[in-house]
């Protein structure tokens, strides 16, 4: 088997870029892969797309799926950036009013033409989530691979019928790096860019009533402010600026090195695209306990390995507990961590994709070979297609997922 | 409790995944429980055909029978596991092997087409699921446990099954080695006839029949064996009793086995078992120099230990009675607490 394969790869500095560098090498040990540059066309048996929310770095790739379908890797749900950048961004407003309407009817097009005027602020901006954009991906998706029984859900109730493969995200080989400590005990970091939908408001106030019990404990921000975001002032409002390190963007070997020097990673998110998280992987790799916001992705993390925050009225309080519930217990979470790391082992990672690409070549196959032989040996003892038996055949299937 | 052990059928072949299910059910009713066996047909070929016979298990409906519940299904070997029950124990003796570790090699079922690929992977969605499913996911030895962990990512208790009910006994350490099993290729019954071949006065006893019967005559015809290797066929359980209670040991190297009732046989007639590193299931008990010996999968070092057996008696006899301290430590009793655990 073949593979076209498509994805923002380095100079791309992007979540995916990583995840693809990561991932291809993997894959090469059991199918050829024909990796497309930027705007050109791969070639192979089967084609896979890794689409994202960034119209810069998925462009190109939803323009090469439209060219011809296969088999798409979700990484976002919501798709409302990307396709706005497809559209307004190239002056093609009626396009954007086709996609809200698609996604949300009459009263779609109409709050598109809001955003087209100016009468209302942009929806990517403040209520991605509500209108996710992704039908047109998903119409072109021979097969939809997920990260998240989270996504998987949101594919299906968008009438998604074809297969959906839940393959977990793939997390690096541990690092031969130095943990590099900033001092301080217990130390909390964070990793990302930071701006309010990471949560880093409430991230400081729960990190300053935190300090309250634990005066020694430090916080490490990794990751350049998103522009409007004044991180620094915030810190010092807070009376934090001998208690917080920030770093912006650093290389990845750093970024290894200072997140194995943190005795906790914060991974927090509102609202969430669908995502799942490079760095709370990177986290697991290490054995590192998390404290995340219990949305999407993350709330599917197990107990054991993550401490969950509700992003709502109580999430400053909450933050506060779950510091001190996982710094209390962070050998015994970071365990789990770093045991939940395995089932995101690469290879294996690897081994679940070919299985969705071989199903995505073959499966239609196999299931009209099923079904002939079920649907000749119900029509010989008189079991019609309408019938109650018939419906008793086709659940049994999709039980045992045929 | 009412309790269907479950079991798929390939006509005309009767091997130790149906003697594990008749036995389950037995000793589930020697303790006082209702138990029956469910028996189904199994043709895994051709195409998907292996997926249609999956979905008879499916099909069955074991909730109740004839008005009354039924409180536990126990699934074994594939497809039976399959079965959809709200109180499902699946005791794995294995799953659809050609689909994993068998897959690619002479002993594989599926084809590179894209049919045969993804049929392939359709078994792996069905097994995750059947399997997943299970209330308690036993399985009979470490290594099928191992599989299943590999396979699907889902741990196993290992629950070791006991041997079958034979006169065990030990009457004398003659000078022949004995083989029981299944003929197929995977039993490497032509390791044991080149060995012999290379060992002039090697005596071996084969008991078993299948469809490698014919081919392994001729080789032992081939090798000059005559008189020397003797096809038992078939044997009856007091024949086979008379067997173990006779020989000087037991060979048993199948390739990557399940589990292996055999090397617990032999040992309940306190003799010792040659088996390769390669064998799977038979090496959670076959130790080397302590319950037997284990070797490479080579002729001339299959050849050396049996000779080494047939010189050495004492040690024999040794390996003999460890292996049976060690079989007996296995009873249905554990078997019956675990899977009604």
């Amino acid at each position: 088997m073949k593979v076209a394969y498509y994805s923002p790869l380095a100079p791309d500095r992007s979540g995916i870029s990583d995840y693809s560098a990561l991932l291809l090498p993997a894959l090469r040990e059991h199918v050829e892969v024909d990796v497309a540059r930027k705007g050109a066309r791969a070639r192979g048996d089967v084609a896979l797309y890794h689409v994202g929310n960034n119209p810069e770095s998925h462009g190109w790739i939803v323009e090469q799926l439209r060219r011809e379908p296969g088999v798409v890797v979700l990484h976002d749900y919501v798709l409302h950036h990307l396709v706005a950048g497809m559209t307004l961004g190239r002056k093609d407003g009626p396009g954007y009013l086709s996609a809200m309407e698609r996604d949300a009817g009459v009263a779609g097009r109409l709050l598109g033409l809001g955003v087209i005027d100016g009468c209302i602020p942009p929806l990517w901006e403040v209520r991605p989530e509500d209108f996710p954009l992704c039908g047109e991906v998903l119409d072109l998706a021979t097969g939809v691979i997920v990260h998240s029984r989270f996504v998987e859900e949101r594919v299906r109730e968008k009438g998604f019928a074809g297969p959906v493969w839940h393959v977990p995200h793939p997390a690096w080989p541990p690092p031969d790096v130095s943990p590099e400590r900033i001092g301080g005990a217990p130390v909390i970091g964070a990793f990302g860019n930071m701006n309010p939908s990471k949560r880093v408001p409430q991230l400081l106030d729960a990190f300053e009533r935190f300090r309250e019990s634990q005066p020694d404990a430090k916080l490490l921000l990794v990751g350049a402010a998103a522009p409007g975001f004044d991180l620094a002032w915030r810190i010092g409002h807070e009376g934090l600026a001998d208690a917080v390190v920030q770093h912006d963007y650093v290389d990845e070997e750093r970024l290894w090195a200072l997140m194995a020097g943190v005795d906790v990673v914060a991974s927090l998110r509102s609202p969430t695209m669908g995502e799942t998280s490079g760095t709370a992987i990177r986290a697991l790799t290490l054995g590192k306990p998390l404290v995340v916001s219990d949305v999407g992705w993350f709330s599917e993390l197990p107990d054991a390995a993550a401490a969950k925050v509700r992003p709502d009225d109580r999430e400053v309080d909450e933050l506060v507990a779950a510091f001190e519930h996982v710094t209390a217990n962070r050998d015994a979470m970071g365990t789990a961590a770093a045991e939940l790391s395995r089932a995101h082992d690469v290879a294996r990672v690897a081994d679940l994709y070919v299985a969705a690409l071989e199903e995505s070549l073959g499966g239609d196959a196999v299931r009209e070979t099923v079904l002939r032989e079920l649907s000749e040996s119900a029509a010989e003892v008189g079991i019609g297609a309408a019938s109650d038996e018939a419906a008793a055949l086709g659940q049994a299937m999709d039980e045992i997922q045929l | 409790m009412r309790i269907l052990v479950c079991s798929p059928q390939v006509p005309f072949a009767r091997g130790g995944a149906e003697i594990l299910a008749e036995r389950l059910t037995h000793e589930l009713n020697v303790r006082g429980h209702d138990a029956d066996l469910v028996t189904m047909p199994f043709k895994w070929y051709p195409g998907a055909k292996v997926l249609t016979h999956a979905l008879m298990w499916r099909l069955a409906d074991l909730t109740e029978v004839d008005g009354r519940p039924v409180d536990l299904v126990i699934g074994t070997k594939f497809p039976s596991y399959v079965v959809k029950h709200p109180n499902k124990v699946v005791w794995l003796v294995h799953q659809f092997r050609q689909a994993y570790e068998l897959d690619g090699t002479e002993l594989g079922q599926f084809s590179e087409s894209e049919e045969d690929r993804a049929l392939r992977r359709s078994i792996h969605r069905l097994d995750r699921v059947a399997l997943g499913e299970a209330r308690l996911l036993g399985a009979i030895s470490q290594n099928v446990a191992d599989r299943v962990l590999r396979n699907t990512g889902l741990e196993a208790e290992v629950i070791l099954p006991p041997p079958q009910q034979l006169d065990f006994r030990c009457d004398s350490y003659d000078d022949f080695v004995l083989s029981v099993n299944r003929l197929d290729r995977a039993k490497r019954i032509d390791l044991l006839l080149e060995a012999a071949a290379q060992d002039g006065a090697m005596r071996i006893v084969i008991a078993g029949d299948g469809p490698d019967r014919e081919r392994l005559e001729e080789l032992a015809a081939q090798r000059g064996l005559n008189g020397r290797a003797v096809f038992a066929g078939r044997v009856g359980e007091s024949e086979l009793a008379d067997l173990y209670a006779t020989c000087r040991g037991v060979y048993y190297a199948p390739v990557d086995e399940d589990y292996g009732m055999v090397p617990y046989e032999a040992f309940m007639a306190r003799k010792p078992v040659v088996t390769t590193h390669d064998a799977g299931g038979p090496l959670d008990v076959v130790h080397d120099r302590e319950t037997g010996l284990v070797i490479e999968p080579r002729a001339d070092e299959l050849a050396r230990a049996c000779r080494f057996l047939l010189d050495h008696e004492s040690e024999a006899r040794t390996w003999g009675n460890a292996g049976r301290a060690l079989a007996e430590t296995v009873t249905w009793d554990h078997v019956v607490e675990r899977l009604l655990s």
